[in-house]
């Protein structure tokens, strides 16, 4: 396959950017699209010119480092899939594919493709975890918890911090990313003493990153790899008013 | 007291106060449409029902109040809008949409637009009707005739044309914004939630549906059918 | 030198316990005094820099990826194994730690094993209390299943994302403690070099990988958690930017590197399908409970396979090995795949996969059962293969996978530079020359939740440590160093790119240094590796700056060091005249083609000392002692 690309090369997080046309030759429909894109960028290599950054590292679709938006739709048109594991025989010959990174303020772009997500750091760090140190847990059976409320934990557990859901959403909102994380610990015995805490203060460090609100369209759920829905914002929002009415 | 209003200054507290705003205008509808569809059965009925609900000493009370409920949701999405317009600041060269399970819809993407139409709409349609001219009922004293006022005001074209533009707007708006007010709320349920946005939009139709309906009927039979 | 493994006296059951009293403790007002320095957020790292800093430490943690969260542990499947005892089957902490030395085909240190075992329990735990949502049955108690050919069930599990859930749980315990100011959080950056201090590590230099600026750091101790080899091999199941660097620079620098030809091929992986592949996945090996491995009796068949009649097919794992069939242990599959294959009796285009094959097993139990139970892999199958494994059967291939050797380290974990300790995949300890299933998480976490914590606190309360910031003339010597050889790597300007390099190197590795090795081809590979690493310094393409984001740069970095390391791979290999575990040299077999330990004049640890490169490292060994669990050779039969 031969295909058409326009690619987003940006040289650093102030320079202005813009699409650029690459043609990609002899395209194998086995290639997964990054591996197109390691060809393309072999090529240029040969040529002596620099290549086309972009993240990816475990090429499996549960790091979450791969982050490319391909023809208008994050991680690509297939649903529950990251871009890496996204093959080329989604695609015919001649088609004319154009990439672009994640756009938002809280994701500046660093290089091309490669964007900076350590908002989402913060997010957790300001409290998606349960405060206790290593040493004093109790035996591991100590609190039986019901089968289907683990496995509802596990389905928000799943979250790869990928930001696919911030960079569909038309407000540049992270309000999934947070709202699995938020639900996961709620659900739990375990995160149960600090439910309130967290979810203010992972709320307030989400919007002082300067991401956006949620307008209730679940696009963000249409895109994400591992296919968390929008219940859990919903579930967020919950907790949230539990956590104003407990409030002192 | 700050804290309180912090509270609603989040994200999360922001879109609590659209939803519950949103859904109160939403049921203030409701009754509206309900009311107004009393025109079908004659001018005597109407002007009963508007005397009764205006003579009612609690109703300054309550338009107060409605009043606070819009310029809270006006306000509290407009300032929304525009903080979600600063999280992204480079936009994409080619975007578009994955669909289902995404709600995304034209519905959706203009609710600014269709809700700042329906912020002009409402002040010409308080203007024309609850501070537009007084006629009395004959022979009944202190009692407005609302229906002769409906009548005049839906005589010209031009006023019909704006009414169903803005009712089509309405409807719009309704589409996303009522299953949209329940998300908000955090009111989800892998059961229900299919029904409520199914009933959101069905209730979209009804309601911009409806109000055309009265407009049009309006204008059309003077509101006289059968006398 | 001599190899001191400080392994503390008295009874197996005793010497943790006994040595955990022993050893000197830092006062609590102390604590934030010290700065360690871990290099690595995976399960290993993460766990360190954050138990670490609850401590009070003063903990400065690196990884090279955009966030901590993205570290390889995050890929693994099956589960993690702990000596609960939760089944009532039977399990024990000594039976984790014979069946642990056993499927490591003793070429591992008891003392070692036995601890591992005894922390696995708390490491459960642990886990439970940060919220990891483990499989759990009706009752609400931990599920657990048998994994890898274990007669036990006594592995823990998260669906199929065990490694992510146990990663999240650390790296929130790790994101707690930055939001408390005891660790700093550097992502992005690359550690390039050690610095030593009057024979101590005190520091690192590392790269900036996005303004390509050379930082130095400072602190009294320093810890290596940066993940295996594997992808000395080009392909193999670990992620693109998995590397040696580190671990090699630590190397280079003094500290010995041991055992490094204990490679482990994992048997069940998609099969490669072009030039264009960068990486191989991984399917778990739980399909093979199910699933039966057959190639075609007749060499050169390329009919598809439900063209090819039963009694033409060769189910060898059965025919060979009647009592365990389609589940012998890791390496005696792959290298039985690499044999049907060697035959030419290999499947699909490339002839090199075997057929893994479900047809029995849905005729037996329905396709629900088989959906419930691996619905999952088969739609990663098919997303990957475009071919539906309901219908027809799956291809697979071994793939490296994990890697056993790595820096030498002591009981307290402490690599030969004092102060420099290596945890998790990239230290040689606990899994000899072969790991089993769901072992690796639970190494990574015991060194990093519970050993650690202690043997370091040891260290810095035994050491005089005088203080020492970047200014000293080793910081500099060291920045230097890195500065020139990035320098150097930009201005060769050749017209090769990088990654057909790799591929080249990888292509070595595997066809001689792999799944069987012989005196032969390892001498081959001895030859080859030094010329094609004159090559990549003579013809590489290395374009764009040293001060921004370059990853072409970055990988350059990476593939010269394997370039490096690669040699001392093979001749590890070559030393190592026995088959034990994953390496497997031809020359030392049974009759039946079985590998063949020749514990009389193998039994030990072989740990190099860098010389230089391109010169032959010193061998030092490190005997291996057996009180409790003798020695005796694996049947499969």
């Amino acid at each position: 396959m031969r295909l058409n690309l326009k690619i987003w090369r940006q040289a650093g997080p102030n320079a202005a950017g813009r699409l650029v046309d690459y043609v990609a030759e002899n395209v194998s429909p086995d290639m997964s699209f990054l591996e197109m894109l390691d060809v393309v960028n072999e090529s240029l290599l040969r040529k002596g010119e620099e290549s086309i950054a972009f993240d990816s590292d475990c090429r499996e679709g549960i790091c979450g480092m791969c982050s490319l938006v391909v023809n208008g739709v994050p991680h690509g048109p297939d649903r529950g899939t990251t871009v890496c594991q996204l093959h080329m025989r989604r695609f015919k010959d001649g088609d004319t594919i154009t990439i672009e990174p994640w756009r938002a303020r809280a994701f500046p772009v660093v290089k091309d493709l490669v964007v900076d997500r350590s908002a989402f750091d913060r997010i957790i760090a300001a409290g998606g975890y349960v405060s206790i140190n290593c040493g004093g847990a109790p035996d591991g059976n100590a609190i039986p918890i019901p089968k289907d409320v683990a496995e509802a934990a596990m389905d928000s557990a799943q979250c790869i911090a990928c930001g696919a859901c911030v960079a569909a959403c038309k407000n540049a909102s992270a309000h999934l990313f947070m709202s699995a994380k938020i639900s996961q610990l709620a659900l739990l015995p375990q995160g149960d003493a600090e439910r309130e805490r967290r979810v203010v203060a992972m709320i307030e460090q989400a919007d002082a990153e300067g991401f956006g609100s949620c307008s209730n369209e679940a696009e963000c759920e249409a895109v994400c790899p591992k296919e968390i829905p929008i219940s859990n914002i919903a579930k967020m929002t919950r907790e949230y008013v539990r956590a104003v009415l407990a409030a002192k | 007291m700050s804290s309180r209003i912090r509270v609603f200054s989040t994200s999360v507290g922001t879109k609590l106060l659209i939803g519950v705003t949103g859904l109160a205008l939403f049921l203030f509808l409701i009754s509206h449409i309900a009311g107004n569809a009393l025109i079908f059965l004659g001018r005597d009925t109407f002007n009963t029902y508007s005397h009764t609900l205006t003579s009612n000493p609690l109703i300054p009370v309550i338009e107060i109040v409605l009043l606070l409920i819009f310029l809270v949701h006006i306000y509290k999405t407009v300032t929304m809008y525009l903080r979600n317009q600063q999280a992204r600041p480079v936009a994409y060269q080619a975007k578009k949409s994955q669909g289902s399970p995404s709600r995304r819809s034209v519905s959706s993407l203009t609710m600014i637009i269709t809700g700042l139409w329906l912020l002009i709409f409402v002040v010409i349609h308080v203007k024309g009707f609850k501070y537009g001219a007084y006629y009395a009922v004959d022979g009944a004293d202190g009692v407005r005739d609302l229906h002769r006022l409906v009548v005049e005001n839906f005589r010209s074209p031009l006023m019909v044309a704006f009414y169903v533009v803005s009712m089509l707007i309405v409807g719009s708006h309704l589409w996303h914004g009522v299953s949209s007010g329940f998300q908000s709320l955090g009111l989800d349920h892998p059961r229900w939630t299919p029904r409520i946005l199914a009933f959101g939009k069905a209730f979209a139709v009804l309601i911009g549906g409806g109000f055309i309906l009265i407009t049009l009927y309006v204008h059309l039979f003077g509101g006289q059918v059968g006398q | 030198m001599t190899l001191d493994s400080k392994i503390p006296a008295g009874p197996i059951a005793e010497k943790w316990d006994r040595h955990k009293f022993e050893m000197k403790l830092v006062n609590p007002a102390n604590k934030r005094k010290f700065t360690i320095i871990v290099v690595g957020t995976g399960l290993a790292g993460a766990s360190a820099a954050a138990s670490l800093g609850e401590l009070g430490y003063n903990v400065l943690s690196f990884c090279i990826q955009d966030s901590p969260r993205r570290a390889h542990s995050i890929a693994a499947q099956g589960g993690i194994n702990a000596a609960k005892n939760y089944q009532n089957d039977g399990d024990s902490i000594y039976r984790l730690f014979y069946d642990t030395v056993k499927g490591g085909d003793y070429r591992s240190r008891e003392a070692n094993v036995y601890r591992l075992a005894q922390v696995s329990v708390d490491i459960i735990d642990q886990c439970v209390a940060q919220g990891v949502p483990f499989a759990r049955e009706y009752g609400g108690l931990l599920d657990n299943r048998s994994f890898g050919g274990a007669q036990v069930s006594r592995t823990f599990y998260a669906r199929g994302q065990t490694g992510q859930q146990l990663l999240l749980g650390a790296y929130q315990s790790l994101m707690r403690q930055v939001h408390e100011k005891s660790v700093r959080m550097f992502a992005r950056r690359e550690m390039l070099d050690l610095v030593l201090i009057d024979g101590n590590a005190r520091g690192i230099v590392v790269r900036n990988l996005v303004t390509g600026e050379i930082e130095k750091y400072a602190a009294d101790a320093v810890c290596l958690a940066t993940g295996g080899y594997g992808t000395v091999y080009y392909l193999s199941t670990n992620a693109v930017n998995s590397n040696v660097t580190a671990a090699w620079r630590a190397h280079k620098r003094g500290a010995l590197f041991a055992n490094p030809c204990f490679t482990q091929i994992h048997p069940t992986c998609i099969p490669v399908s072009g030039d264009h592949q960068s990486k191989l996945t991984l399917m778990s090996e739980s399909l093979r409970n199910d699933g039966r491995v057959w190639v075609p009796k007749q060499k050169g068949d390329r009919r598809s396979p439900e063209q090819i009649p039963e009694e033409e097919r060769d189910y060898y794992l059965e025919r060979k090995y009647p009592s365990f069939g389609n589940l012998v242990p890791r390496d005696v599959a792959s290298r039985n795949a690499k044999q049907a294959c060697d035959d030419g009796r290999g499947v699909g285009e490339s002839g090199l996969a075997v057929y893994l094959d479900f047809k029995d097993a849905i005729k037996r139990l329905g396709p629900e059962v088989i959906k419930e139970k691996y619905g999952n892999l088969f739609h990663m199958y098919q997303k990957i293969t475009d071919e539906n494994p309901y219908e027809v059967p799956m291809r697979i291939y071994p793939a490296i996978h994990y890697t056993m050797g790595g820096l030498w380290v002591d009981y307290n974990l402490m690599s030969t530079i004092p102060g420099l300790h290596v945890l998790g995949e990239a230290n040689f300890s606990d899994h000899g020359a072969n790991r089993l299933g769901a072992s690796a998480l639970m190494q990574g976490l015991a060194d990093g939740y519970f050993v650690i914590p202690y043997t370091i606190g040891h260290y810095l309360a035994s050491t005089p440590l005088p203080k020492v910031t970047t200014d000293h003339d080793a910081f500099k010597q060291a920045a230097d160093n890195v500065q020139q050889r990035i320098n150097t790597l930009l201005s060769v300007k050749g017209n090769r790119g990088i990654r057909e390099i790799h591929r080249e190197l990888g292509r070595i590795m595997w066809d001689d240094v792999g799944m069987a090795r012989t005196q032969e081809s390892l001498t081959r590979a001895l030859t080859e590796i030094p010329k094609l690493r004159e090559e990549f310094w003579h013809s590489v393409s290395v374009p764009g700056s040293p001060d921004n984001l370059n990853q072409s740069l970055e990988y350059a970095g990476r593939v010269a060091d394997y370039l490096e390391f690669a040699e001392l791979l093979a001749l590890d290999a070559l030393e190592r005249r026995e088959s034990c575990g994953g390496h497997f040299r031809e020359e030392s077999q049974t009759p039946d083609g079985e590998a063949l330990r020749d514990d009389e004049h193998y039994s030990y640890v072989a740990a190099w000392e860098f010389q230089g490169v391109g010169k032959r490292p010193e061998l030092h060994k490190e005997e291996l002692v057996f009180d409790e669990v003798h020695p005796t050779q694996r049947s499969y039969k």
